[in-house]
């Protein structure tokens, strides 16, 4: 930081002394150097901290930031690494490890705001460990981890990719999500307002509900899961490839439905369809399928052909 | 001290039991059984917590309640709302949640355990009815959560109240459903997804994400 905080002054003074060159002493000259030491100091102020925790196997790791991101990676061995960065002394970080329980919190000091009270953590952790993130504000991220994964936040977005076999909640108020490439998980979303991206995810159960977000899958709903998306007015899309399998139900109740693809009829169904507002059958194999359940009230929804490139 | 003295004290009194709460548990089998009988409940609940631990949003609920009845303040930073077991009295408040609680898992182990035929031969629908019951009826109050939030975290406030209004909007689409479509399995599982929803509103309002 010393080492930054250094070559940006050094960089300031030369910047002045080239302009001093070409323009006389003036009030622009004073000016650029108050922005110069403004931003020395605030460089300055963000503070680096690092914690180390030994932990056994599936140890438990929860994070609680309510002002910034939170990203958590696999390690190579049974710690737990935590990287803060503090932008200001009106946030400390708390951490506790009790067993094989790791706690970290940003606590927030009077005065302390969006500001001056953000951590930005980069968290390494066994990839058996189960994870718990919030925040309010910032951005979740989790990758590459076989353990349980709960991430909640108000306005955080969410961004999960790479998990294999795991019980994956996600809870937002209005922050996007995005799942990229989870495989065989048990998955549970909840959004009230904010965009929900599937792509490639598969697994025993794949569950949606949305207030007014709209949902977008991009797969194959795999083989033998439960395929449940849910939104009250937001649209739904599904986007599937040729080889797809699955017996599918779609409705919207005021909403338009759209079908792109082919379904074999099947002779019984829960409700009594409207003409336009609903389509069923099953794609593909029926012996391997899986079951897929669109439902909206007022928004539209679309199974389309995933084109070949 | 009287039995209501006592009956009353055991909410006002944390730290311990007073010379004058022994005294009188000591010559009122009453009493003593009373108390024995909710020491047996906040064991109970002590050990649902450890078994089987409820949904954040049945705490929250509670904690709504508890709140709207006048028995919690509003959250303050680093402070839980909940009262804890610690105390050997603060159990006391525990009371009313607890038998809640124990209410309702007996509900779930009962509907869980019972055969599908004689559930199918029951009438279902009350029965889904008593489980979404009206959010105001749980005590979840929208304009104690917009309070909440404009305390907690002002920023959000306008988030959270466009947020509150569609939620209701969904309720009130699925509850007409419901109403049309009194049969329809579907129609009825999007009601309860709706209330989750707001459940969800709710735990977000008053969880730990906001700051």
């Amino acid at each position: 930081m010393e080492a930054i905080c250094s070559a940006a002054s050094s960089r300031c003074a030369g910047w002045m002394q080239e302009l001093g060159e070409f323009i006389s002493m003036s009030g622009r000259i004073v000016e650029i150097a108050v922005i110069g030491v403004m931003l020395a100091g605030t460089l300055a102020a963000e503070t680096h901290k690092e914690f180390r925790f030994n932990v056994g196997p599936k140890a438990g790791v929860s994070v609680n930031n309510p002002y910034g991101s939170i990203s958590v990676k696999p390690s190579t061995g049974n710690t737990v690494t935590v990287n803060a960065v503090l932008s200001s002394d009106k946030v400390e970080v708390d951490n506790n490890s009790v067993g094989n329980r790791v706690d970290v919190q940003s606590h927030l000091l009077p005065g302390a705001d969006a500001n001056s009270g953000r951590v930005d953590y980069e968290i390494l952790v066994p990839a058996d460990a189960s994870v718990t993130l919030h925040s309010s504000t910032g951005a979740l991220r989790a990758e590459k981890l076989r353990g349980d994964v709960t991430l909640e936040g108000a306005a955080a977005t969410v961004d999960v990719r790479d998990i294999n076999s795991a019980h994956l909640r996600v809870k937002t108020l209005n922050g996007a999500v995005t799942l990229t490439n989870v495989q065989d998980g048990h998955i549970e979303i909840d959004s009230l307002s904010g965009n929900v991206t599937l792509n490639a995810v598969t697994g025993p159960l794949v569950q949606v509900i949305s207030t007014s977000g709209g949902i977008s899958y991009i797969g194959d709903f795999g083989d033998r899961g439960e395929y449940r998306l849910t939104s009250h007015s937001g649209d739904i899309e599904a986007t599937v490839p040729d080889s797809t399998s699955a017996d599918v139900n779609a409705r919207s109740v005021r909403g338009e439905v759209h079908d792109d693809i082919p379904l074999q009829p099947k002779q019984h169904t829960s409700f009594v369809p409207k003409a336009g507002s609903a389509f069923w059958g099953t794609m593909g194999r029926a012996a391997v399928s899986s079951t897929v359940v669109l439902r909206s009230f007022s928004g539209k929804i679309h199974l389309r052909k995933r084109s070949a490139k | 001290m009287n039995c209501v003295e006592l009956q009353k004290s055991l909410f006002e009194i944390e730290d311990g039991s007073s010379a004058e709460q022994r005294a009188h548990l000591k010559s009122c089998p009453d009493c003593s059984c009373l108390v024995a009988e909710l020491n047996l409940i906040a064991a109970a609940a002590v050990e649902l917590q450890g078994a089987q631990e409820p949904s954040p949003r049945v705490w929250n609920s509670i904690e709504i309640a508890l709140r709207q009845e006048g028995l919690i303040r509003p959250q303050r930073h680093g402070r839980s709302l909940l009262p804890s077991f610690g105390s050997s009295w603060g159990w006391a408040r525990w009371i009313a949640p607890a038998a809640a609680l124990l209410l309702v898992t007996l509900g779930f182990y009962i509907r869980q355990h019972l055969p599908s035929a004689e559930l199918a031969k029951n009438d279902v629908k009350p029965a889904v009815a008593d489980v979404v019951a009206d959010p105001a009826l749980a005590g979840l109050n929208d304009d104690d959560l917009l309070q909440e939030v404009a305390q907690q975290s002002p920023a959000l406030l306008a988030q959270y109240s466009d947020n509150l209004k569609r939620v209701n909007e969904y309720i009130q689409d699925a509850k007409n459903t419901v109403a049309s479509n009194p049969d329809d399995e579907e129609a009825r599982r999007s009601l309860m997804e709706a209330y989750q929803e707001k459940a969800m509103l709710f735990e977000l309002a008053l969880d730990r994400s906001l700051p």
